[in-house]
């Protein structure tokens, strides 16, 4: 989607409006890049990545000025209470999860998971970024933002990643 | 959101990617999409309904396993505030 702030508004309000869009199979899809999953759930290490423009309230807001972006990213603790994060993005609305976080970046239902022992376990470090990413800010999540976020949480020995917008 | 998934797909693991704007999917496509006709900024459910957000993530993560072609979108069954979750 491109980063029109009407547009956006629109298709959160008339969410059916995403299926009259004509979809194209993108030919970079042939090149998609693919790791199988090879350990069951109840044995991995699980982290969340969120284009929410989730963060924690001590850090830096992401930078809502730059026509093109912020491309930046926080690094969430997975042992974080939820009354510590906070939302900063204007592309949609997010009053629903200024209420409970868990309605975009689900933190607190992937750590009933791992005391449930559905997943072994919560990853140290999750990740906060931004949607509506254009122009040199994309250069930027294409060139250093993306790989930066990637050798995190390999380091972090993280089995799966669950990923999603705001 | 495809973008970082690539990457991180790129460095060994394994990921998925939910969406709501089913068009976006099609256009960027990440390594394994599951979409649901839910809102924006209520991607996993409404504020305080759990079972909602746990049911949206527990499918999210048997995707994992049971997508098996890249690029490939699973439409999860559910309808904004018509489906029961208990």
């Amino acid at each position: 989607m491109r980063k029109h702030r009407w547009l956006a508004t629109l298709y959160g309000r008339f969410p059916i409006l995403s299926r009259l869009s004509v979809g194209r199979w993108s030919a970079e899809s042939d090149e998609l890049p693919w790791s199988p999953a090879r350990i069951p759930l109840a044995e991995a290490n699980i982290a969340l990545v969120t284009s929410a423009g989730v963060h924690l309230r001590r850090d830096e807001p992401f930078d809502m000025e730059n026509r093109e972006g912020d491309a930046s990213f926080r690094v969430i603790p997975g042992d974080t209470p939820v009354g510590d994060l906070t939302i900063t993005h204007v592309y949609y609305d997010h009053r629903a999860a200024d209420r409970d976080v868990n309605c975009v970046f689900p933190l607190e239902r992937l750590r009933e998971f791992a005391a449930a022992g559905k997943i072994a376990r919560v990853a140290p470090r999750h990740i906060g970024a931004m949607g509506h990413i254009l122009g040199a800010e994309e250069r930027r999540l294409v060139s250093a933002t993306a790989p930066a976020i990637a050798k995190l949480l390999v380091e972090d020995g993280v089995d799966y990643v669950v990923a999603a917008p705001g | 959101m495809g973008l970082i998934a690539r990457e991180i797909e790129r460095a060994g693991i394994p990921t998925v990617t939910l969406s709501v704007v089913r068009a976006a999917s099609l256009r960027s496509p990440a390594p394994r999409n599951v979409f649901v006709p839910f809102r924006l900024g209520q991607v996993f459910g409404e504020p305080g309904a759990d079972v909602q957000q746990r049911a949206v993530l527990a499918d999210l993560l048997a995707a994992l396993l049971h997508i098996r072609a890249p690029g490939a979108i699973l439409d999860l069954p559910y309808r904004w505030k018509r489906s029961i979750f208990s």
